[in-house]
C-alpha cells in the first residue's frame, strides 16, 4: 500500500498541467478578453461594435466630441472642433491608430473585464470615454496654426492631464475628403504629430547642452564667449544669425546664440552630450495611454568636431518628438521628475459606473534637482530677457524658442517649449510649426494664446 | 498487529493490505535472505485477516503447513517465511484510541452542505425563472427534479446503507445540478434526457459501490468485464452510426449511446487491482492489451478526444501499479510512434487540428466553434450575462463539447472556475485516501478515475479555448449527453469506494 501511495503522486504532474492551462486561459482573458469579445458577429454587441453603436467620447467640460445615433458616428457640430480633435479622438475608419476611439474600442463598445459585456439595463450600450482636453483650446490651437503644420501641447505637469494636443494637418471626421490619399495636403494626416513625429529641434536643442555644461564645466557664471558671427572648424562654417560680440552663457542662451552652444559642445565632448541627452530622455519612448511616444534622437557617435558643434544648437541629425519635450519641460517645472501626460479622464459604464480613471504616474528622473533649478532660472531669463514677459503675463513662463533649419528649400521649424513656474498656472507647452521661420513668432504666438486660455 | 515469535519484537500492521518482504518497499520489511523480496501480502477482509503467498521462492506456512491458497488467520496462528516466524496478535487499545483521536476533527455535517447545494440549485431556478425578460415558473422543474433526486440519495446513503459521509455524492450533485439548470434553459427536452441519465447515474452509482464491496469478486469477474467491453467496442465498429466526424454511437431504438463512454467504467475496472495480484502478476501484459484494444478501437473511429483520456487514464494506472518510469517511457515512445505512424499514412487526420494556435485566422471556417467560444465567453466577464441569455448556446455542440464557454456566457467565470477545480478536488480526494483505503484495487481505481475526469476536463475547456486542439469531448457532469452522465457518476463511485467510511457499518 504504501509504494501505491507514493506513486499516486503521479497525479500532482496532471493537477499541475491543469493549472498551467488554467493560467494560459486567464492570462488570455485578461489581457486580450476586450479583443476576444469585441468581434462583429457577436450578439451582445448591437452592430457587432462597430462605432454606430459605440459611447460617446467628451471633452473635460462634458461637450460631446464624438457620439452614435441609429448605427452611425457622429461627430461635434463645430467643424474647428471636429477637425482640432480629429487626431485624439480618432476616425471613423479607425486609420487614426492613436485615437481613443481606435485604442479605446472595446471600452466604447461597452467591454470590461469584471463584468464582459454585460449590461444592467438589459441591452449592452457603449460605455462613454471622458478626456482631459479642453475643446475651446483645441480649437484656439488649431485656428492659430492657420493652416501651418505642426503640433502643439499643452498639459498640467502636476496633474498629468493634456489640456490640448492638436496635429495638422488634420480632416473633418463627419466628411473625410474624397481625395484624402492623393492630395499632397494630406499628407501624413493620420499621423498625430505629438505623439508619433519627431522634427528637428534648432536652438530648443540648446537646453540639453546648457544643462551638460552646468553639470561638468566651472565658471560658467562669468565667463565670456566670442560671437563674431561664425567661427571655422574643420575647414567647414558654424554660423550665427547675428554678432554678439562678447556675451555670457545666460546671454547666449537667451539671444540664441549659436556660437556660445557649438563652442560648448565642442569642449563637452560627444561623450558628455551624449550622456546628458540620454539622461534627458533621448532615445527613450514614453508611453501616453498605451500609445508610445516616437523617441527622440541625439548620436554624435560618428561625428567630427564641426559637426558635434551643429549637433550642440540643434541641428546636425537631431531629433526630437514634442511629447517629450513638453515632458522634459514638465520633469525641470517638478524639479527634474516628470509626470507622464494622459489624455483619458475616464471610462464610464452604464448609471456612470467608473470602469477606469485616469490617474498621475511619475516618470524616471531626467535632470537632477539643482540642475533643474538652475535650468529654470535660465529660461526664465530667456522671457524676461528677450521674448518678453508680456507674451505670458503674470504666469512667470519659463520658455526656450527655437528656428531650426531643416533644409531641402523649406522655410525653418518654428518652436517653443516652455512652461508657467506658478502653481495656480502649472502648465507646460511644446510647440512646433513647420515651416514657421521663427519659433517665436510662430510657435511662440501659439503658445501665448494658449496658455492665456488655459489660465483662463 | 504482528508479533516476531523468537525476539517478541511488535511490527505494527498500519494498513488494509500490507506486502511482506525484503525489499525496502514492502509495507512490513524482514531483512531475512531467505525471504523473497516480495514474498507474501496480508490483507484484511470481511472474513477476517488473510494470508496470500505472492510467489515466493521458500513459500509461506501458516502453523508450519505450507500455503497454496489464501488463508484466513485467527489470532495466535504463526506465519513463516524463510527463516521469520510471525504470530498474529489484536491491537492493543492504546494504539486504536490514539487512531481515534487523529481523526477526530471537526467536519461539517453532510446534511447541511447538501442543504447548501440545494440553496444555490434553488437561486438557479429562479434565474432560470427570469431567463430571457420573461417569467416562466417552468424554470423551477430541474431545482424540484434535483431536490427530489438528492435527497431520496442522501435519505439512501445514510438511513439505508449507514454511510456517514457524503462529500463526493454532494459534490457530484452541485457539479451536475449546475449543468442540468444550464441545459434547461438551453434544451428543456435534452434536459428531461439528461435528467434521467443523472438519475440512472446514480443509481448506477449505487450498484457499483456495493458491486465492489468485495474487491476479490471484482477480481474474479474482470476478465469478463474486459471481454464485455471489447465486445462493445466490436458493436460500436460494426454497428456504430458516424455523428460528426467520429463513429462512436450507437442506436438501440429510440434512444443512442456512446459505449465509450461505459468502457471508461471498465477500463479502471480492468487496470486496477488488489495488492496480492499486483505482486503475483507484476507484468503489465494482459493490461496492455486491452487498453491497445480501447485506444486502436477510438482512433478508428476516429474519437481522438477519448482516446487521449484512455491513454492518460493507462498512464495513471501503469505507474501506478509498476512505479517503473522506464516502461512509462517506453509506451509514451510507443505512442509518439503510432502517432507518427497515423500522420505519415493519414495525413488528413492533421486538417481537423490545423486551426489550433491560429483560431482567429480560421474564425469562420475551422476555427469557427474556438473563436465563438471565446467571444462569448470573454462578454460573460466574471459574473455572467444571466442563465438563458447567452448567444454561444445557438453555436453547433455548445451544450456538450462547448459547454465551458456557456458556463463562462452565463454565469460568469467565477462559476466556471469554481465548477472545473471542484473537479480537481477530486484528486484530492483521492490521494487522501489512496494508503487508508481497504485494497490497492481501490487506491488505483479512485486515483484513476479522478484522473480521468480531471484530464478530461483539461481537454473540454482548453480544446474550445485554443490553448489545446479542439477534440471535442464532454466537460464530466455539465455537459449534455446521457451516456456521459451515467460514466461520470459511475467513477464517481470508484471514488467513494477508496473512502474506507463507505463500507463500515455504522454503530
Amino acid at each position: 500500500m504504501k509504494t501505491t501511495g507514493t506513486r499516486s503522486l503521479v497525479l500532482w504532474i496532471l493537477a499541475g498541467g491543469f493549472l498551467v492551462g488554467l493560467a494560459l486561459l486567464l492570462y488570455g482573458y485578461v489581457f486580450h478578453g476586450g479583443d476576444w469579445a469585441i468581434q462583429p458577429y457577436n450578439g451582445h454587441l448591437v452592430g457587432g461594435g462597430q462605432l454606430g453603436y459605440a459611447g460617446q467620447v467628451l471633452d473635460r467640460n462634458g461637450v460631446v466630441l464624438a457620439y452614435s445615433q441609429d448605427g452611425e458616428r457622429f461627430y461635434n457640430d463645430d467643424q474647428t472642433v471636429r477637425q482640432a480633435c480629429l487626431h485624439a479622438v480618432g476616425d471613423t475608419d479607425g486609420f487614426i491608430s492613436t485615437g481613443v476611439q481606435t485604442q479605446f474600442r472595446t471600452q466604447l463598445s461597452g467591454y470590461n473585464f469584471f463584468t464582459g459585456l454585460f449590461s444592467p439595463t438589459g441591452e449592452a450600450s457603449g460605455h462613454n470615454v471622458t478626456l482631459t482636453l479642453d475643446s475651446n483650446l483645441q480649437k484656439i490651437a488649431l485656428e492659430k496654426f492657420n493652416g501651418k503644420r505642426g503640433a502643439a501641447i499643452l498639459y498640467n505637469y502636476k496633474s498629468g492631464e493634456i489640456l490640448c494636443m492638436v496635429s495638422t494637418p488634420t480632416f473633418d471626421p463627419a466628411a473625410p475628403p474624397s481625395d484624402i490619399d492623393s492630395n499632397p495636403q494630406y499628407e501624413g494626416v493620420y499621423l498625430n504629430r505629438v505623439l508619433s513625429s519627431t522634427y528637428t529641434p534648432g536652438s530648443i536643442f540648446k537646453i540639453v547642452t546648457t544643462a551638460a555644461a552646468l553639470d561638468s564645466i566651472s565658471g560658467l557664471d562669468t565667463r565670456q564667449f566670442e560671437c563674431n558671427g561664425s567661427i571655422i572648424v574643420n575647414n567647414s562654417k558654424i554660423t550665427c544669425l547675428s554678432k554678439h560680440g562678447n556675451i555670457t552663457m545666460q546671454d547666449g542662451l537667451a539671444k540664441s546664440c549659436n556660437i556660445v552652444f557649438a563652442e560648448l559642445a565642442m569642449e563637452l565632448g560627444a561623450e558628455k552630450m551624449t550622456d546628458m541627452a540620454q539622461r534627458m530622455g533621448f532615445g527613450q519612448s514614453f508611453e501616453i495611454d498605451g500609445i508610445p511616444t516616437a523617441a527622440s534622437f541625439y548620436d554624435v557617435s560618428k561625428a567630427n568636431d564641426n559637426e558635434l558643434g551643429w549637433s550642440g544648437i540643434g541641428q546636425y541629425t537631431d531629433m526630437v518628438n514634442p511629447c517629450h519635450m513638453v515632458i522634459l519641460m514638465g520633469a525641470i517645472a517638478n524639479g527634474g521628475t516628470p509626470v507622464i501626460p494622459y489624455y483619458v479622464q475616464s471610462v464610464t459604464g452604464a448609471f456612470g459606473f467608473p470602469f477606469y480613471r485616469g490617474h498621475p504616474s511619475w516618470g524616471s528622473e531626467l535632470v537632477d534637482e539643482t540642475l533643474a533649478g538652475k535650468l529654470e532660472a535660465l529660461l526664465r531669463y530667456n522671457v524676461t530677457s528677450d521674448y518678453g514677459d508680456d507674451m505670458f503675463p503674470g504666469m512667470n513662463v519659463c520658455a526656450k524658442t527655437g528656428t531650426a533649419e531643416v533644409g531641402g528649400g523649406k522655410q525653418p521649424n518654428g518652436w517653443i517649449i516652455g512652461y508657467s513656474a506658478n502653481d495656480a498656472t502649472p502648465y507646460a507647452f511644446a510647440v512646433v510649426v513647420e515651416e514657421g521661420n521663427y519659433g517665436i513668432s510662430s510657435a511662440g504666438r501659439i503658445a501665448s494664446a494658449l496658455m492665456a486660455a488655459a489660465a483662463g | 498487529m504482528l508479533e516476531e515469535v523468537t525476539s517478541h519484537v511488535k511490527i505494527p500492521v498500519l494498513y488494509w493490505e500490507n506486502s511482506l518482504g525484503r525489499s525496502r518497499s514492502c509495507d512490513i520489511v524482514l531483512p531475512d535472505p531467505n525471504i523473497s523480496r516480495d514474498h507474501a501480502v496480508l490483507m484484511r477482509r470481511e472474513s477476517g485477516w488473510i494470508i496470500t503467498d505472492t510467489g515466493s521462492k521458500s513459500g509461506t506456512l501458516v502453523n508450519h503447513r505450507k500455503i497454496s491458497q489464501p488463508r484466513i488467520l485467527k489470532p495466535g496462528d504463526v506465519i513463516t517465511m524463510g527463516s521469520t516466524s510471525l504470530a498474529l496478535k489484536r491491537a492493543g487499545h492504546t494504539a486504536a484510541r490514539a487512531k481515534k483521536q487523529g481523526v477526530a476533527r471537526k467536519i461539517p455535517r453532510p446534511s447541511g452542505l447538501l442543504l447548501l447545494v440545494t440553496l444555490s440549485q434553488l437561486l438557479l431556478g429562479v434565474q432560470a425563472c427570469l431567463a430571457q425578460n420573461s417569467f416562466s415558473i417552468y424554470g423551477l422543474l430541474p431545482f424540484a427534479f434535483l431536490t427530489l433526486l438528492e435527497w431520496t440519495a442522501f435519505l439512501v446513503s445514510s438511513k439505508g446503507f449507514h454511510r456517514v459521509s457524503f462529500e463526493v455524492e454532494t459534490i457530484g450533485f452541485l457539479l451536475s445540478g449546475i449543468g442540468l439548470s444550464l441545459l434547461y434553459t438551453i434544451s428543456p427536452q435534452d434536459a428531461l434526457v439528461q435528467a434521467t441519465a443523472m438519475t440512472a447515474g446514480v443509481v448506477l452509482y449505487f450498484c457499483l459501490i456495493s458491486f465492489m464491496n468485495d474487491p476479490d469478486r471484482v477480481m474474479q469477474w474482470r476478465l469478463f468485464i474486459e471481454i464485455g467491453a471489447a465486445v462493445l467496442f466490436a458493436v460500436n465498429l460494426v454497428f456504430g452510426v458516424a455523428s460528426h466526424g467520429a463513429q462512436n454511437w450507437i442506436s438501440l431504438g429510440p434512444i443512442t449511446v456512446q459505449p465509450s463512454e461505459f468502457i471508461k467504467i471498465a477500463f479502471i475496472f480492468a487496470g486496477a487491482a488488489t495488492l496480492d495480484k499486483l505482486q503475483t502478476k507484476k507484468n503489465l501484459t494482459e493490461f496492455l492489451i486491452f487498453s491497445g484494444v480501447c485506444i486502436g478501437s477510438l482512433i478508428v473511429m476516429r474519437d481522438f478526444g477519448t482516446a487521449c483520456i484512455f491513454f492518460v487514464t493507462f498512464l495513471i494506472i501503469a505507474f501506478m501499479r509498476s512505479g517503473s518510469i522506464r516502461t512509462i517511457f517506453l509506451v509514451c515512445a510507443g505512442a509518439v510512434f503510432g502517432l507518427f505512424i497515423i500522420l505519415r499514412f493519414r495525413p488528413y487526420v492533421m486538417d481537423r487540428f490545423a486551426a489550433w494556435g491560429h483560431v482567429w485566422q480560421y474564425a469562420d471556417t475551422s476555427g469557427y466553434q474556438q473563436t465563438r467560444t471565446l467571444t462569448y465567453a470573454a462578454s460573460g466577464g466574471l459574473f455572467g450575462i444571466g442563465l438563458g441569455d447567452g448567444y454561444l448556446k445557438n453555436v453547433f455542440a455548445a451544450s456538450s463539447d462547448l459547454v465551458f464557454g456557456v458556463l463562462w456566457e452565463e454565469l460568469g467565470l467565477i462559476l466556471s472556475l469554481l465548477v472545473v477545480v471542484a473537479i480537481m478536488l477530486f484528486i484530492f480526494y483521492a490521494r487522501s485516501d489512496v494508503t487508508r483505503s481497504r485494497s490497492t484495487f481501490y487506491s488505483i481505481s479512485a486515483c484513476a478515475a479522478a484522473g480521468m475526469l480531471l484530464f478530461q476536463t483539461c481537454l473540454n475547456i482548453f480544446g474550445p479555448t485554443d490553448i489545446l486542439p479542439l477534440t471535442g469531448v464532454t466537460l464530466p457532469f455539465i455537459s449534455a449527453g446521457g451516456s456521459s452522465m451515467l460514466a461520470v457518476w459511475g467513477l464517481l463511485a470508484f471514488l467513494k469506494a477508496s473512502d474506507e467510511r463507505t463500507y463500515a457499518v455504522a454503530g
